[in-house]
C-alpha cells in the first residue's frame, strides 16, 4: 500500500486537512493508528465530529505521533487503498523540548520513505505578513528535497480567510515549478483537485 | 555540539535522525543532509546500473556454485548469445529466433533445480522473461484422471508459469505407462504451449540421464524442440568436500580436525559406491544437517557452552550420522 505524508510547519492545519479530506473521500468513521516516536502503536476510532475536537488544537505541536488512516480510492473498476499520514509539525529551529524533537525526527524519517508528499502552507499568514512569516527555511528545503523525489504538491491552506488570496500569489512566486493547489481544509474547498492529484500518483 | 567548525559527517539517514532527536541539528539541516545523501546515491546507482548489478549478482551466484564447469560455460554462452541478439535487434539486424527450451540430464542432487532458478533470474534481467520465476512441477501436477482432464491441468500449470520457467522434474515419467496413458496428452499440450508462448515461457525438462535418453528416443519430435541439452555430471570427491565447506560456512559452523577426516572418509566411501542414487550434493546436505542436530543435543548435555562450542562440529557428531 502506498503512503501519503502530510507535512508542514506547526499550526498550518495538517490535522484538519487529514480529517476533512478523509470525510471528503467518503469515510464515515476514522480508524486512526498512532505511531509514537518511542515505537508505541495505538489504535483509536473516532466519529467524524469527535475527531476534530480531539485531534486538532490551536497550540503548536498538538500532533506528536504519526497518525495514519487508510482510505479507499476508486481506481479503474476496482479500489485502491492509500494510507494518509498526519505528522508532527516542523520548525526552522531546534526545539528545546526533547519530546517534540523526537516527534520531528520521526516526521523527517518518514519523509524519506513516503510515496506521496503533501506539503501544507498557511496562505493566510503568508498574505498578512507578505511572506515574512508563514514560509520558513524548512519549507524551501522540503520543497527542494521533495521535488527531487517527485510525487509532491503544495497546498496553500486557509483560503477561506481573505488575506490568503495575497498569500497564494506570494506562494506561487516563491515556489515556481511546483504544483500548488489552493484549499481550505476547514471549509472543505479545493479538495477535489487534491483528490485528483492523489489519484494520478497512486 | 562537539565542535562548531567541523560538522560531523553523516553517512546514514539514521544518524541524521538521531542528531535531530538529540538537538544537534534542526529539521532544516536534516533535510539538507538527506538531499546530499540521496544525491550521492543517485550518482552511484542509476536505474540502468541497478538492473546491470542484479544481472551481475545472478551470474555471480551461478559462478559460486561448485563444480559444474561445463554447465557454467554453456550458460555463459547462452547469456552472451541473448545479449548480442538484443543488441542486433536494436541495430535493426536480422535476429535468430531465441528458442531457449532446455533439457537437463543428471542424477539427483547434481544442481539441476538450483541452476534453473538462477537461469530464471538471469533471463529476467536480460529481458527475455518478464517475471523470471521458477514453476516446479512433476507428473502428478500435469496428468489428470479422466479424458480431457490432463489438458486442463497442464494448461493451468503453463498459465502459472507464464513469464518464467516451467521446470518439469522427472519428465520421462510422462511417457511411462504405455499407449493409453494420459502422459502423452500432457506432452502434446506442452508442445502446443511452447509454440503459443514462445516469447514468454521457457520449458525445462529434467530427469535422470538414462531415463531422459529413452524418453527422447521414443518422442523424436521433442528432441528438435529443445535445442539446449545440459548434462549435469556427478560431483567428484573433491567437489563434494568443497560443497560441504561452503554449506558449513554459510551456516557458520566449523569442523574440528577429527571431523574433517571423518567427513572425507564418509564422502569417499559414498563416491566409491558409484550408485546412481547416492544423492550427491543432497547427500552432503543431509550429513551436515544431521550433524548440526547431533551437535545441538550434545551441547545441551554440556554444562557451559562457549561461543566456539556453538560453532564447532566434532568427529562424534559425524560418526553417529554414519552409523545410521
Amino acid at each position: 500500500m502506498k503512503e501519503c505524508l502530510v507535512i508542514g510547519q506547526t499550526n498550518v492545519g495538517k490535522t484538519v486537512f487529514v480529517v476533512n479530506f478523509a470525510r471528503f473521500l467518503g469515510l464515515k468513521k476514522l480508524e486512526m493508528s498512532f505511531r509514537y516516536p518511542d515505537g508505541m502503536l495505538v489504535k483509536k476510532s473516532y466519529q467524524m465530529e469527535g475527531a476534530r475536537q480531539e485531534l486538532v488544537g490551536s497550540t503548536p505541536h498538538t500532533t506528536r505521533a504519526l497518525q495514519s488512516i487508510i482510505v479507499q480510492l476508486p481506481a479503474g473498476k476496482g479500489k485502491k487503498e492509500l494510507t494518509i499520514t498526519d505528522t508532527s509539525g516542523l520548525t526552522d529551529s531546534i526545539h528545546k523540548d526533547e519530546i517534540v524533537r523526537r516527534a520531528m525526527a520521526q516526521t523527517l524519517a518518514s519523509v524519506r520513505q513516503a510515496d506521496l508528499i503533501i506539503h501544507l502552507l498557511d496562505a493566510a499568514r503568508v498574505g498578512e505578513t507578505n511572506g515574512s512569516e508563514g514560509i520558513g527555511t524548512i519549507d524551501y528545503q522540503v520543497a527542494e528535497f521533495a521535488q527531487m523525489r517527485g510525487n509532491y504538491c503544495i497546498l496553500a491552506n486557509k483560503m477561506d480567510i481573505p488575506a490568503a488570496r495575497l498569500g497564494y500569489v506570494k506562494i506561487r512566486q516563491e515556489f515556481p515549478g511546483h504544483l500548488i493547489l489552493p484549499v481550505s481544509a476547514l471549509k472543505q474547498t479545493g479538495l477535489k483537485e487534491v483528490k485528483a492529484f492523489v489519484l494520478r500518483t497512486v | 555540539m562537539k565542535s562548531p567548525h567541523v560538522p560531523p559527517v553523516y553517512t546514514h539517514a539514521d544518524e541524521i535522525i538521531l542528531a535531530v532527536e538529540q538537538g544537534e541539528i534542526g529539521p532544516v539541516e536534516a533535510i539538507q543532509l538527506f538531499q546530499q545523501l540521496e544525491g550521492h546515491k543517485n550518482l552511484t546507482t542509476g536505474n540502468g546500473s541497478q538492473k546491470e548489478s542484479r544481472l551481475h549478482e545472478a551470474l555471480n551466484e551461478l559462478d559460486s556454485l561448485i563444480g559444474l564447469g561445463k554447465v557454467k560455460s554453456l550458460i555463459f554462452e547462452i547469456q552472451a548469445f541473448v545479449s548480442i541478439q538484443k543488441r542486433r535487434q536494436e541495430e535493426g539486424l536480422a535476429v535468430e529466433p531465441m528458442v531457449l527450451h532446455m533439457i537437463f540430464k543428471g542424477n539427483p542432487g547434481t544442481g539441476k533445480t538450483t541452476v534453473a532458478r538462477i537461469l530464471g533470474k538471469i533471463f529476467c534481467e536480460l529481458g527475455v522473461l518478464s517475471r523470471g520465476h521458477l514453476m516446479e512441477v512433476e507428473r502428478a501436477d500435469l496428468v489428470g484422471e479422466y479424458i480431457g482432464h490432463t489438458a486442463q491441468k497442464t494448461r493451468e500449470q503453463v498459465k502459472k508459469a507464464l513469464g518464467g520457467i516451467l521446470f518439469i522434474d522427472e519428465a520421462y515419467s510422462l511417457a511411462r505407462g504405455g499407449e493409453k496413458d494420459f502422459g502423452k496428452e500432457a506432452i502434446d499440450c506442452l508442445v502446443k504451449a511452447m509454440e503459443d508462448h514462445k516469447d514468454n515461457l521457457i520449458l525445462i525438462l529434467a530427469g535422470y540421464q538414462k531415463e531422459m535418453q529413452a524418453f527422447l528416443d521414443t518422442n523424436p519430435g521433442l528432441r528438435s524442440r529443445f535445442p539446449i541439452h545440459i548434462d549435469f555430471p556427478d560431483y567428484t570427491l573433491n567437489e563434494l568436500e568443497r560443497i560441504a565447506w561452503q554449506m558449513l560456512k554459510k551456516r557458520q559452523y566449523k569442523l574440528d580436525d577429527g571431523a574433517k577426516a571423518e567427513l572425507s572418509s564418509i564422502l569417499a566411501k559414498n563416491v566409491q559406491l558409484k550408485s546412481e542414487h547416492n544423492g550427491n550434493a543432497r547427500f552432503v546436505r543431509n550429513i551436515i544437517e544431521k550433524a548440526i542436530r547431533r551437535q545441538a543435543v550434545r551441547l545441551l548435555r554440556q554444562e557451559t557452552i562457549s561461543r566456539d562450542d556453538l560453532m564447532i562440529i566434532t568427529k562424534a557428531d559425524l560418526e553417529e550420522v554414519k552409523d545410521e
